[in-house]
């Protein structure tokens, strides 16, 4: 993608195909930060949408303060996503007929979706702070530096959050196994 | 202090594992007094990461850019129209009938946001001849017409991400059609000259459109019918304003150009391979068709 800023500057100009380049870049990564988030790779089809939507109708109102637009972005999604769980009293579970996988034969990627539901299972046993580094660090290639942009916390702070999550993550993916 | 040490020693092994593409065992073996409390936590890492592996659907993908991209030319537009806000009112009128006797106005309705795999597809085509045909003005048409140009482009994204290379050959012919007719209607020829096009009965595909509203049909929700800014039909009611209209007829011919080139490179880096070369033909088509429209905008 073409320097970042000026892609930024042009898309609050309403230029639709700066605008489009953009949803291109981060509309999978996107999806992915909201489905480890939530849990539900459905319900994030939706709110990945409605994030763009608002991202096109609030541009207008990005400033460039030394932070990357992706940090805002992500904070979009963020918000997205709290006040869908807000909203929902009641966790959905998953939808195996929704989960693809890039690149899979059937058998594999019926291996794979077991692997990703359960991953996807254990991820709710997290809290939300946890939940968020991992979903950033993992599913969206985020460094240390920009997790703590996004999320307002010190690398160290993340570090540790990383460290609690993964160990929370462990222990629930044991669980699961154990009950299968 | 210790906890702090560690967390950065794990992070370390993360980048080099998940970033720099190292092997479990490497990482360890940087690492062997922490090798057995590493080992686990950077397996789970690594599960984790195969979840990323997740992608949005096809079908889903292909439906969300659409409706994103009506969304961006309506915001582009900056104003809301309601679809028959271009049309004179006997033509509305008309329109309405005629749409009504050949399809049901809810069948028509649910039509607009049909796609090609869908059974209102047909209603759908019959429905733009109606509106084509009754459309009074050059320049209206010619609105209209680049309006079921960048239709024709997202149903062949949506085919496409289908893994349909047939509908995307036929859908890319009548892209064709239509930039052709569009070229023929901004280069200033009378649009009852543009061979056949407009006042032609509809098509035989799009003459059957007697088909009762139906639940169950695949086609997308009403968010995604065409939008707003651009509504339907385009009639000039006057010459005064001739030369802006054509202007902003050339924004918009060039906006869509741009963003339909990118959506359908993005689609084409992402659809199986199978569709791939009705693909680049299309895009092609597209590609040549948008600049051929736009110099004959240039030259009249």
């Amino acid at each position: 993608m073409q320097d970042e800023e000026s892609l930024v500057r042009r898309a609050q100009k309403h230029d639709q195909e700066a605008f489009a380049q953009i949803y291109e870049e981060y509309f999978d990564k996107i999806y992915r930060y909201i489905t480890l988030k939530i849990g539900d790779a459905v319900e994030a089809e939706d709110l990945t949408q409605q994030v763009f939507l608002n991202t096109l109708r609030s541009i207008s109102s990005f400033k460039w303060r030394g932070k990357p637009f992706s940090a805002w972005l992500y904070r979009i999604a963020h918000n997205q996503v709290v006040d869908y769980l807000r909203k929902k009293k009641k966790v959905t579970v998953p939808l195996e007929e929704n989960l693809v996988s890039a690149g899979d034969n059937p058998q594999q990627s019926a291996e794979r979706k077991l692997d990703i539901e359960r991953v996807l299972a254990a991820a709710r046993h997290l809290t939300g702070a946890q939940r968020e580094v991992i979903s950033l660090r993992f599913t969206s290639e985020f460094s240390i530096a920009q997790v703590a942009e996004v999320m307002g916390k010190s690398q160290g702070a993340v570090k540790a959050l990383q460290h609690s999550g993964i160990v929370a993550l462990r222990r629930a993916l044991t669980v699961t196994q154990n009950e299968e | 202090m210790k906890n702090k040490e560690f967390d950065n020693i794990l992070d370390e092994c993360l980048e080099r594992l998940l970033v720099k593409g190292e092997s479990l065992e490497q990482c360890l073996e940087r690492y062997p007094e922490q090798a057995a409390e590493l080992k686990p936590l950077l397996e789970t890492a690594l599960a984790a990461r195969e979840a990323s592996a997740i992608q949005p659907r096809p079908d889903f993908r292909a439906r969300a850019r659409y409706q994103f991209h009506s969304a961006l030319k309506e915001a582009a537009a900056g104003k809301g129209r309601t679809s028959w806000g271009w049309f004179p009112r006997w033509a509305t009128v008309m329109a309405i009938v005629l749409v009504l006797v050949l399809g049901g106005g809810g069948t028509v309705v649910a039509a607009d946001g049909s796609m090609p795999d869908s059974l209102l597809y047909s209603v759908k085509l019959a429905t733009e001849q109606v509106r084509l045909t009754l459309t009074p003005s050059q320049m209206g048409k010619a609105r209209l017409c680049a309006q079921l140009v960048d239709r024709r482009v997202t149903e062949i994204a949506y085919m496409a991400n289908n893994g349909d290379s047939q509908q995307v050959e036929m859908l890319t012919r009548r892209l064709d059609d239509k930039l052709d007719l569009l070229v023929v209607l901004v280069g200033g020829e009378e649009a009852a000259s543009a061979p056949g096009m407009l006042m032609a009965p509809p098509t035989e595909e799009a003459a059957a459109p007697t088909v009762p509203p139906t639940t169950e049909d695949s086609s997308p929700s009403p968010a995604l019918a065409p939008s707003p800014d651009k509504g339907w039909g385009g009639g000039d009611s006057a010459q005064n304003g001739q030369n802006g209209t054509r202007a902003q007829l050339m924004d918009t011919v060039a906006s869509d150009a741009a963003s339909n080139r990118v959506a359908l490179r993005a689609v084409l880096d992402e659809a199986p391979e199978s569709v791939k070369g009705a693909l680049r033909r299309a895009l092609a088509v597209s590609e040549a068709g948008y600049d051929e429209v736009l110099a004959a905008l240039e030259q009249s």
